[in-house]
Formats: structure tokens, C-alpha cells, sequence
């Protein structure tokens, strides 16, 4: 890991090959949940505006806590 | 309010105040797009608008305080506000300071919101009259012009003439407005919430389209991981009044009261720069100039956010100023499952009574959590984030919450119009421009363009 290349992004280093697999991870998630929502609302009898958005937020939520256990952190802490 | 709604309000203050420490606390976490899109997201889950007001006064409240940690235990902004912090943390370190601006900071955090509140919320009341005169129309050209439209445009050019490019900031408003209109007239209704993410991700994602490109991508590149310097710090009393001195008590009370007004129209992040520097420069002695202008800023950040937000929502009605047009925009936009905007139902089914007794009560949830987990735990946390969250998994997650609320908003289209303003908006603030300028174009274009298409030139 220490010889790969990463990007500078706001202070933080970037490894864009995990970047990629995250972003897919989170948005696959996502729009998974979201599309869930209408049949979901049928049996449920909800509003399915509402349900698609809550949903689709759990699911890009999902994708996240998977995608901490995928990337590796770049941080390395001294303390001083 | 009903009991239930009041539980839920009191539940997701809390949430959002625990949320928001964590985000404040990572760094590179941008405020619009971190607040923005959650709270967006809240409103249309069908949450009602008040509620969603309280959650994120709460999340200015954490938000706030938690994000100049970093800044002094490390050196690294927790946000864009905390950036102007940074000189004056690594002066305090430098001098063995850390612990002391750390505690200095999140005492000032509460003085400038509480401050704000009582200012905001005493001069909106004598000021709502006012609003109904800024929303009446005038014919100009043949165009109906509501009266506010000149505050926004007066505003604007403002913040472009305080952009680092003032040039291409004063063109790209015309030219931002025509692009943001084209795409309303190809949707063929007046779509906000892709256009408004576009802005939003804009700088973050030009930087991430650049990282693609073989050449630009060299100045970035970097090798092995990222050293971050985590000093030490001794116990904090939990006392606020003990903390602070009474000259920073004086300057944290007097320029948060100043700042939350101007920020009305101002940018939040360029008052915290304007006013702490002149305090760091007005004191002869380096170290108690950096000590007084880190605790202040600390003060101004709240104070603006809070001010930005509540006189545009509570005495307007529209979005003047960068705050309210940005991290605050979705309280300012018509929603199809509320029929009117956010703001219109707060003000129309609340009692102003109870609009700032809601409001109090998640800034005091919000620091009731915030103020003693920091102060007795910022460190381990800080300790915890930085070895625990990779930023990719941090970033996927916004730009998946991005892509699901475009595709929401106008389905596949929505995601590249959002594509397009965001590179278009990234390279513009790359080249100098305020997000100001954008986030307010966004308010002004309809106006704006019409107006341009009816000069008699």
C-alpha cells in the first residue's frame, strides 16, 4: 500500500481505485433501496416520494459502512 | 406542536448534534455539501419543515464547534470555516497552546450562537413587517421584478468584487444565469434541487475529475501516507466561564452580534477572515494576537451561520445572502409535497413564539451533547476518526446521496445536469470565484435572464 500513488484532495490523500469502488458501492446501495420503495409503499401504504428518498439515504448509508471496511485509512497519527 | 412532534424534534437535534460531530471533525468535510443534501433530504422525506429547522440548528450548533478540533490538535481544517483557524492554531502549538485554543474555541462556539439567537430572533421580530415591502413586484423593462431581487443582485456583485478572480466572477453571473435557464427550459419546469447539488459538489468534483487527467493530476500526486501530528492535551474544566477571559468574552459577544447581521448578505467564511484578522494585527503581542483571533473566529462561525440562516427564512423569505442561498437553500425552495416552500410553512403554520422556543431548544439539546463530549473527548475521538474513516468511503457516500436526489429530481437527465453545473461551477471556483456568487446566481438567474433578454440592446 505504502508505494501506490494517491491524490491530494482538501488535505486528504485519495486512492482513486478505492474512491471508484466506494462511490459504486454507496450509489449500487443507493438507487437499490430507492427503487424498492414504490412496491414497499404499496404494502405499506405510504407516501412513495418519501419512502424512495429514506430508502435511497439508508442505502447510500449502507454502502458506506461496507465501503470503511474496503478502503484502507491514509492516515498515518503521531503523537507528539 | 404536538407531543409526538415535539419528541421528534428533540430525537433528531440530539441525532443530528452526534452526526454533525463526527463530520465536523473529518477533514475535507465541506459545510454546503455535508448540510445541504441531508437536510434536503429530510424535507422531502415528508418531515415537518420545523422539525427539520430544529435538526439543523443543531447541526450548526456541532457542526461548528467540532470542526476547528482538528485545526487545534492537528493543524487540519474539520471544514472550509475552520481554514482561516489554521495560522492561528499553529502559532499556539508552536507556544505549547493547543489545549488552550482547543477549550477557548468551543466556548466561544456557544457564545456566538446563543449570541446570534438573540439578536437574530430580537430583530427579525421588528423587522417581518419589512418583508412584505422586499416581495412586492415593480415593472422594470416589462418585467416583474420582486423588490428583493436588487438586495441579491446588490449582494452578488459584492461577492464578486471580493472574489480572488474579480473578473471572471462579475462575468460568470450572467453567463451562470443563462446556463441554470437553458437547463430549466430543456426540463421544461423549474427544477432546483440537481441544479442547487451541482453547485454544491462542484469544486469537489472538479478535483476529482482531475485526479482522471494524466498531466494536471502530477501537482497532486503524492506517495505513502499522509503524517498527521496529534498533540497532546491536559484536563479541560468543564466551566465555560472559566475559559474564556473577559476581553475574548467581550469581542466573541460584540462581533458575533455584528457578523450574524451582516451575514444576512455577507459570506460567513470572509467575515471570519475580515474580522480575525484585524484583532490578530491590532495586537502587538504574536501569540495573544493568534490566542484572540482563533477564539473569536470560533464565535463569528456560529454567529454567521445561524444569522445567515434565520433573517433571510424568518424576515425575507428569500435567500440574500451566501449562507441562506447555500448550506440553508433548501428551506428557501418550493417542494412539490409541501406545495410552497419550507419557509412558507414554517412562518405560516407557527407562532413565532414557538419558531424560536423550537429553535433554542435544539441549540440547547445541541451543546447540552456537543460541549462536554469535546471537551472531555476530543481528543480520543479525533484519534478514533482519523484511524478509523478512509475519506473514499466518506465522499463515495455524498456523491451516492447526490446522484440519488438528481435522479429524483428530473430522473437520468437530472444526474448530467448536475454533471455539467458541477464542472462548470468547480472550474469557476477554481479560477477564483466565490461559491457565493454560484449558490446566489442560482437565486437571482430567473430574474436575471429575463431582464437580459428585455434590455433594449
Amino acid at each position: 500500500m505504502k508505494d501506490e500513488v494517491y491524490y491530494e484532495l482538501y488535505g486528504e490523500y485519495i486512492s482513486p481505485r478505492e474512491l471508484g469502488i466506494s462511490t459504486l458501492i454507496s450509489a449500487v446501495f443507493a438507487m437499490l433501496f430507492f427503487f424498492t420503495a414504490p412496491s414497499l409503499a404499496q404494502i405499506t401504504g405510504v407516501q412513495p416520494g418519501g419512502l424512495s428518498i429514506t430508502l435511497g439515504a439508508i442505502g447510500a448509508s449502507v454502502g458506506f459502512a461496507i465501503s470503511t471496511l474496503i478502503a484502507k485509512v491514509k492516515r498515518v497519527v503521531v503523537e507528539v | 406542536m404536538d407531543p409526538a412532534t415535539l419528541i421528534l424534534m428533540l430525537a433528531l437535534s440530539a441525532l443530528s448534534t452526534i452526526l454533525y460531530i463526527f463530520i465536523g471533525i473529518l477533514p475535507g468535510t465541506d459545510e454546503t455539501a455535508t448540510m445541504a443534501p441531508i437536510a434536503l433530504t429530510l424535507l422531502l422525506i415528508g418531515l415537518d419543515p420545523l422539525v427539520v429547522l430544529a435538526w439543523f440548528m443543531a447541526s450548526i450548533a456541532a457542526f461548528k464547534m467540532a470542526d476547528s478540533i482538528p485545526v487545534a490538535l492537528a493543524g487540519i481544517p474539520g471544514g472550509v470555516m475552520a481554514v482561516p483557524q489554521v495560522p492561528d492554531a499553529l502559532v499556539a502549538k508552536d507556544y505549547g497552546l493547543a489545549d488552550t485554543v482547543l477549550r477557548k474555541g468551543i466556548a466561544a462556539s456557544v457564545v456566538g450562537q446563543v449570541v446570534a439567537l438573540a439578536v437574530t430572533l430580537s430583530l427579525s421580530y421588528y423587522l417581518m413587517p419589512a418583508g412584505d415591502w422586499l416581495r412586492t413586484t415593480d415593472v422594470v423593462f416589462g418585467v416583474k421584478v420582486a423588490r428583493w431581487f436588487w438586495l441579491v443582485l446588490a449582494g452578488l456583485i459584492v461577492l464578486a468584487l471580493t472574489s480572488r478572480s474579480k473578473f471572471v466572477a462579475l462575468v460568470s453571473i450572467p453567463s451562470l444565469a443563462l446556463l441554470i435557464q437553458g437547463l430549466r427550459s430543456v426540463y421544461g419546469r423549474p427544477i432546483f434541487i440537481s441544479l442547487f447539488l451541482g453547485i454544491t459538489i462542484g469544486p469537489m468534483l472538479f478535483e476529482l475529475l482531475t485526479m482522471l487527467h494524466r498531466d494536471l493530476r502530477q501537482s497532486l500526486a503524492r506517495r505513502g501516507l499522509k503524517e498527521v501530528k496529534l498533540v497532546r492535551i491536559g484536563e479541560i474544566s468543564l466551566n465555560p466561564l472559566k475559559i474564556l477571559s473577559r476581553e475574548e468574552l467581550a469581542h466573541s459577544t460584540l462581533w458575533s452580534a455584528v457578523t450574524s447581521i451582516l451575514a444576512t448578505v455577507m459570506s460567513p467564511v470572509g467575515l471570519t477572515i475580515l474580522i480575525g484578522d484585524l484583532l490578530r494585527e491590532s495586537r502587538k503581542d504574536k501569540i495573544r494576537g493568534a490566542v484572540l483571533a482563533y477564539t473569536v473566529r470560533d464565535a463569528i462561525k456560529n454567529a454567521t451561520y445561524v444569522g445567515g440562516t434565520l433573517i433571510p427564512l424568518l424576515v425575507i423569505g428569500v435567500p440574500t445572502g451566501p449562507m441562506a442561498a447555500g448550506p440553508a437553500a433548501p428551506f428557501f425552495q418550493k417542494l412539490e409535497s409541501l406545495g410552497a416552500t419550507p419557509r412558507d410553512v414554517i412562518v405560516s403554520n407557527y407562532s413565532y413564539p414557538t419558531i424560536v422556543a423550537v429553535l433554542l431548544l435544539a441549540t440547547a439539546i445541541s451543546f447540552l451533547i456537543a460541549y462536554p463530549i469535546l471537551v472531555k473527548y476530543s481528543r480520543r475521538i479525533t484519534l478514533a476518526v482519523f484511524r478509523r474513516i478512509p475519506a473514499e468511503a466518506l465522499y463515495g457516500l455524498f456523491i451516492a446521496i447526490v446522484l440519488m436526489l438528481s435522479y429524483y429530481d428530473a430522473k437520468v437527465s437530472g444526474i448530467f445536469g448536475t454533471l455539467v453545473v458541477s464542472i462548470v461551477s468547480g472550474a469557476l471556483w477554481k479560477l477564483g470565484v466565490s461559491l457565493g456568487v454560484l449558490f446566489m446566481t442560482l437565486v437571482a438567474a430567473p430574474t436575471l435572464v429575463q431582464l437580459l433578454s428585455a434590455l433594449p440592446l
